[in-house]
């Protein structure tokens, strides 16, 4: 197993280099929908601008939504996103009834929000010909537009038997909206339109009329056309009659529980900040380790590079969003990498000084820190767990990174280092206790064993 | 060699010169009904906050309010932040209501519903949809033809179809430039509101409102995992170590640091003004995974010797292992607390609160861990030697009846 932890060391630092650092680099059917996904390093919305909402889905009917009607709401949302064209949306579900919608770029967020939150329930009602006549022969109610109906009418079906709305045209070449029904629902129009022809039918989106037309024949296939009337519909008109009808009806109502829109210039303000904060902090971490641990610190110094490229290509590989609390995390999961090293090195220290060779205090320092930098990491790796499980979108992404950041710090700080060290510490030159940040006393064990001349020992 | 295990009780009642104060900060808040204590931001209490800035930098924060109090916001607060923003807060404002969202728009044939449904002849122009006369073109065969052309079967009368829409609402928005004001809802109201007394808005850097939907959840929310956190501590302590006792003065340790940051935001937010934001409770279990580590490494040390120098008074032990690893773990905070104190300094103002907490937590979590965890293990271990002691003096024999 030692024998192929270098070369294992270095796959893994090519692998790193390759994800972070090759230009336009894709990954072949790892995209939401199977297809191929640019690596990237992917900013949260306070590190680009843009709009986050949440919504909560309200009970309807005396029923809590469930799992699944939570999967449909979704679905129905992300497709009302990606028809804004808005680029690179985030749809989440949170916890048993929230969505969190994120929105990069977008400033000004009241129509979006208004097109989102639409409950966006969609019935086919028939409209009675005792009550609203016919085409022909018109009755005392009116089905009319953007109105609710004046009485209550039994729907037929409701949206979720649309299969599919698409542009279509009518007989003349004017725009005009086609439609594909389910089976059920086929069935149950075919044979409503079979009995009424010649009559009123309304298409009704949270019990306001979208469109009232008249049956013109009996719709036996599940299939037919809406007429936008003598002009046909404008381009808006049609799509926005696909749009209801495609994604119209959500299982539940959804009702805004909270914003945040951020400027694109405090974004970007912010991104500045944090990455030079976040170098600052690095640089005080490796100044500190290589004034007080010498040679070690260096080893640990270059350790933590590696953790930062590995940590980094696993962050552009899942992705990871990152945040200014992300950010945050990753550098005190930096100074969390080190504190390993920390707990090796001062045991290496302790051993030398306890008379140990400079070999065997090494492996000594490695093997007694091990239970103590296992259980600290646990126990980080437990509340961070608990912060993902529970916790709010940017909570989850500062616990992930947390998380990720914990597991790469088992490896680097101690395979990394170690087989560094161990390359390092045969060397001659490796062997002078300043090197350690030691006394040339304290360094007794590693003189006894080691042929040190007397030059080391004159410079004492 | 220094005695700290022998010293513990003066480090005892410095822990408790630490948090008692803050206690009675933390108190104080229900007490003064929030007048004083934690100050909670709007993540907790619901509101909006909204940062802008004015072509003319010299508006005063009482000037906004003024005209926020004259459109009905009279409880709000202004103060100038970087850059000459202004950041205001309010109640929630600007809320789309969805549920009410499909209020009815002027539709063309408005006087049709409004009919009576008993009223038998309606006059001509109520007919549905106005125009009774179906599409020309609507075509009557009822056979399915192939999908690429289905079957004309129902005609749309009515002229204008998106009138029964909400306005804009499926339209895609085009992105608005960065930085723009939010021109539309109650928030485009005020924004007007303002631009008439005050000169025009030139930019806007954040708008958020949260409502108490989200609010009284994350209180709850944040107390709940605080304790999660706290028992998943102590289970995974009692069961590396094998000892109840190690899980549970680790356990105390952390709670001390958990008061000793609580009662910091509570003192600076009462002072200060300084706001527990949606990001504390993240902080508050960071703390409690990361100030576990000394102790873990303290605990560690405590057993290895034990083993070791099996015979030797315990508090003897418990002082030897806190001083072979009192560097390391001064070593490895001092590293985070450079690191922290870096992003505290020049990461910006959205996490500064949250690496304060960080800081403190950090802190108090090493002195916790050298000064009360194990000391506090001695105190049990010394007691329940006592105790023992007291139960059968060189008698076992007699250890049933005691």
């Amino acid at each position: 197993m030692r024998r192929f932890t270098p070369a294992l060391i270095l796959v893994v630092l090519g692998a790193a280099l390759i994800i972070n650092f090759w230009p336009n680099l894709t990954l072949p059917g790892m995209g939401p929908e199977g297809e191929s996904r640019v690596v990237e390093t992917k900013l949260g919305l306070d590190l680009v601008g843009g709009l986050q909402v949440e919504y909560q889905a309200l009970p309807a009917g005396g029923k809590s939504p469930d799992a699944a009607a939570m999967a449909t709401t979704k679905q129905i949302v992300e497709n009302r996103v990606n028809s804004t064209g808005v680029v690179e949306p985030i749809v989440q579900t949170q916890g048993s009834d929230r969505i969190v919608v994120e929105l990069p770029g977008v400033n000004d967020p009241d129509p979006i929000r208004k097109l989102l939150g639409q409950t966006g329930r969609l019935d086919f009602i028939p409209l009675p010909v005792e009550r609203y006549g016919s085409g022909a022969n018109p009755g005392p109610n009116a089905a009319a537009q953007g109105q609710p109906l004046p009485t209550e009418e039994v729907p037929l079906f409701s949206g979720d038997q649309v299969d599919q709305a698409f542009a279509s045209t009518d007989s003349n070449g004017a725009r005009a909206v086609g439609f594909r029904l389910k089976s059920e629902g086929g069935q149950l129009f075919g044979d409503y339109t079979t009995n009424n022809v010649g009559n009123f039918f309304a298409i009704v989106l949270d019990g306001f009329v979208v469109s009232a037309p008249v049956i013109q024949s009996a719709i036996t296939g599940g299939e037919g056309i809406i007429t936008g009337g003598t002009g046909g519909f404008s381009a808006t008109e049609m799509n926005n009659l696909i749009t209801v009808l495609s994604y119209g009806s959500l299982p539940y109502p959804l009702q805004e529980i909270g914003f945040q829109t951020i400027g694109a210039t405090l974004a970007g303000f912010s991104l500045d900040r944090i990455i030079l904060a976040g170098l600052i902090a690095i640089a005080l971490i490796f100044v500190f380790m290589l004034v007080y641990y010498r040679l070690p610190g260096l080893v640990a110094c270059l350790a933590l590079m590696y953790y930062a490229l590995v940590v980094l290509a696993i962050f552009r590989l899942i992705p990871v969003t990152l945040t200014v609390a992300g950010i945050a995390g990753f550098v005190l999961s930096m100074g969390m990498a080190v504190d390993a090293n920390v707990l090796i090195f001062e045991r290496m220290k302790e051993e030398l000084r306890g008379g140990k060779s400079l070999p065997a205090a090494m492996e000594a320092g490695f093997n007694r820190a091990w239970n103590s930098i296992l259980d600290s990491n646990v126990s980080s790796l437990i509340t961070a767990s608990i912060l993902y499980v529970f916790g709010s979108p940017t909570i989850r992404g500062f616990a992930l990174v947390l998380i990720i950041g914990i597991l790469v710090s088992m490896f680097t700080a101690i395979t990394v280092t170690r087989t560094m060290l161990r390359y390092i510490v045969p060397k001659e030159w490796a062997r002078k206790p300043r090197l350690y940040g030691l006394s040339e006393e304290e360094f007794v064990g590693a003189r006894g064993r080691v042929v040190v001349r007397g030059e080391a020992r004159s410079r004492a | 060699m220094r005695d700290i295990v022998g010293k513990r009780n003066w480090y005892f009642a410095l822990s408790l010169a630490l948090t008692i104060p803050g206690i009675i900060f933390i108190l104080l808040g229900p007490l003064t009904g929030g007048q004083a204590g934690l100050q909670f931001s709007i993540d907790y209490t619901g509101g909006t906050k909204w940062e802008i800035r004015f072509d003319d930098v010299s508006v005063t924060p009482d000037q906004v309010k003024a005209v926020l109090a004259a459109e009905g916001y009279g409880d709000s607060t202004v103060q100038t932040t970087a850059n000459d923003f202004l950041l205001i807060r309010t109640e929630p404002i600007g809320f789309v209501d969805t549920l009410a969202l499909s209020s009815p728009s002027p539709a063309p044939s408005a006087g049709a519903s409004a009919a009576p449904s008993g009223s038998p002849a309606p006059s001509g122009s109520a007919a549905p949809s106005g125009t009774p006369a179906p599409s020309a073109s609507a075509g009557t065969s009822p056979a399915p033809s192939g999908s690429a052309a289905p079957t004309p079967v129902v005609a749309t009368p009515g002229p204008s179809f998106p009138a029964s829409l909400p306005p804009a609402s499926f339209v895609p928005p085009t992105p608005a430039p960065p930085g723009q004001v939010t021109r539309t809802g109650e928030i485009g109201v005020l924004a007007a509101a303002l631009e008439d007394e005050l000169g025009p808005i030139e930019s806007q850097r954040q708008l958020t409102t949260i409502g108490p939907v989200i609010s009284a959840e994350l209180t709850q929310q944040a107390m709940i995992l605080v304790l999660i956190g706290s028992i998943g501590i102590l289970l995974w302590m009692t069961f590396r170590f094998r000892d109840f006792r190690f899980g549970a003065t680790a356990l105390v340790a952390l709670l001390h640091d958990v008061i000793v940051v609580v009662g910091a935001f509570a003192i600076l937010g009462t002072l200060f003004g300084l706001e527990v934001d949606g990001l504390f409770v993240t902080a508050m279990l960071t703390i409690i995974g990361f100030s576990v580590h000394d102790t873990i490494v303290v605990y560690d040390r405590i057993r290895e010797n034990r083993s070791r120098h099996a015979g030797e008074r315990f508090s003897s032990i418990v002082n030897h292992s806190i001083l072979q690893t009192v560097a390391r773990s001064i070593n490895t905070s001092l590293v985070v607390t450079l690191a922290l104190l870096a992003l505290f300094l020049f990461g910006g103002d959205s996490i500064r609160p949250f690496i304060l907490a960080l800081l403190i937590g950090i802190i108090s979590g090493t002195y916790s861990s050298i000064f009360n965890a194990a000391p506090l293990l001695t105190v049990w271990e010394e007691w329940e030697a006592r105790r023992k002691e007291r139960a059968n003096p060189g008698r076992p024999v007699r250890r049933a009846s005691a």
